[in-house]
């Protein structure tokens, strides 16, 4: 990907990442954690939040309007690969907070479909139904 | 290795990079929002298994 995306951190196992997003509201300690919720086939959920400054209390539901956010998407999407590279081929689940977050997310795939579509099969769910992900489908949930 | 010592935290780069491996990076396993996010996505495949066509 081609694109402009914050230097981020990983820990020793590679299952947790931190960066910091930068902008008119501060610098901000953005944390996107794996976590294996199945086996056969084995799946990732992918949880994403903002670390509280003095507590370190992780949290999703400010909005941060740091003015970055294709930025901030950039940086998730470059720790999905990082991932996949240490833990192999797997599903990775993702969704956002509230419908409008997920909408948010699935505007930034859209935005980055050529990029990610190319290393990354995307399903979602819309409905009860899991399908291809496709740039004109609103999307409630998503995999990779 | 890139450590965390030589880079600016909030610095910009473009394209594909590598993580920095931090010793500072903890785990969130046991955080409560994580848990809570790990157990909705644990009761939405639940209820939403893969179809049988995706299962690899």
């Amino acid at each position: 990907m081609n694109l402009e995306r914050y230097v981020y951190f990983a820990s020793n196992d590679f299952q947790d990442y931190e960066f910091y997003s930068n902008g008119p509201n501060g610098k901000i300690r953005k944390i996107v954690m794996y976590t294996k919720i199945q086996d056969d086939p084995a799946m990732y959920n992918l949880a994403f939040g903002d670390a509280d400054a003095d507590t370190g209390v992780v949290y999703d539901n400010v909005i941060t309007n740091n003015q970055d956010r294709d930025i901030v998407l950039a940086t998730v999407a470059n720790t999905i690969n990082e991932f996949s590279d240490r833990y192999g081929n797997n599903w990775i689940f993702a969704t956002g907070s509230t419908p409008s977050r997920t909408r948010l997310y699935q505007m930034g795939i859209a935005k980055l479909w050529k990029e990610i579509s190319t290393d990354f099969d995307i399903y979602m769910v819309i409905g009860m139904e899991i399908g291809s992900h496709s740039r004109r489908i609103s999307t409630m949930k998503h995999f990779w | 290795m890139p450590s965390a010592n030589n880079k600016k935290t909030e610095a910009i780069e473009t394209g594909y990079g590598r993580a920095i491996v931090s010793d500072k990076v903890r785990s969130h396993a046991n955080d409560p929002f994580f848990v809570k996010k790990v157990e909705e996505a644990k009761e939405f495949m639940l209820k939403h298994p893969l179809p049988d066509h995706l299962k690899k």
